[in-house]
């Protein structure tokens, strides 16, 4: 890393940037990689490995750009080659996951949506929330990974298709499968809640 | 409940108007997500204005989008976790 041309910055420097320009997505980011390794010591290793990685790649970050969705997909990669250390494969590191990868577009894609529930006490608050939770963990990762990115996150299909290394077309029809998925489960929920399957 | 109207509708699909809920359905997820272009999202608002079965179905993903992001619980970042990961960078050269 050291023959890296260009300015140089001090470490208090680098690690000054770094903290501001990062650490701020902590908090979406361990929510992500629990949602996606169900565990919270699991999220809690996975983090500090994406920001460690994340930290021996900051040079080629841009200032300003989306951190978050540079953070994110080095995660999501994170996990996977995790997975495959388990499984027993070789685990091939790929850097260029980290390198170039520049998204000029806006940061944050919210597209708000309010909640149309009309159940209002706080305990049935939480008995839906619990239920959302179990019906979007029983889905397959690459369902809850569009999901989570998509209604939890706020991130564009454009940034979902960086983050995810796959096309625009695929995010589609992915996030379009995974949420009838998601709707079937909660159906058969609300239907032994003795709701009508038309009100979800 | 299923509305009366949505049985009629249902029953009796006018060819015409089956194509267009064809497209409107294609059209859903990315109007829900803010996806659609200003266009799309005119013909989707149009077309749910008369169609009663694509405007519960758009209600009904809405619905599901509103329990995602309103429903699931965030899980809180224990308090230790960015200073390991600030002592773990100090460290690291």
């Amino acid at each position: 890393m050291s023959e890296r041309t260009g300015k140089q910055l001090s470490k208090e420097e680098k690690d000054a940037r770094f903290e501001a320009e990062l650490l701020p997505v902590l908090d979406p980011l361990y929510n992500f990689a629990y949602r996606l390794t169900l565990d919270e010591d699991d999220a809690n290793d996975l983090v500090q490995e994406t920001y460690l990685k994340a930290y021996r790649f900051f040079d080629y970050f841009e200032q300003g750009t989306n951190a978050k969705a540079w953070l994110f997909r080095i995660l999501k990669n994170s996990f996977i080659n995790e997975f495959r250390k388990k499984s027993k494969q070789p685990a091939k590191v790929d850097y260029s996951e980290v390198e170039g990868y520049y998204n000029s577009e806006d940061v944050e894609g919210e597209s708000g949506v309010a909640t149309t529930t009309d159940m209002r006490t706080e305990s049935v608050q939480d008995l839906i929330g619990d239920e959302v939770a179990s019906a979007l963990n029983a889905l397959p990762v690459d369902f809850r990974t569009v999901i989570i990115l998509c209604d939890l996150e706020g991130f564009t299909y454009e940034e979902m298709a960086k983050i995810l290394d796959i096309p625009i077309g695929t995010v589609r029809s992915r996030l379009h499968r995974a949420r009838n998925s998601l709707k079937e489960k909660l159906e058969k929920y609300a239907k032994s809640m003795g709701y009508n399957s038309n009100e979800i | 409940m299923e509305s009366k109207i949505t049985e009629v509708y249902q029953n009796a699909p006018v060819e015409g108007k089956e194509t267009e809920c064809e497209k409107v359905s294609k059209l859903l997820d990315l109007v829900i997500d803010g996806e659609a272009t200003s266009e799309d999202q005119q013909y989707f608002k149009h077309h749910i204005e008369d169609c009663v079965s694509c405007f519960e179905s758009h209600q009904k993903q809405k619905l599901l989008k509103g329990l995602v992001c309103g429903h699931l619980k965030r899980v809180i970042v224990p308090e230790s976790l960015a200073l390991s990961i600030k002592a773990k960078i100090q460290k690291t050269l």
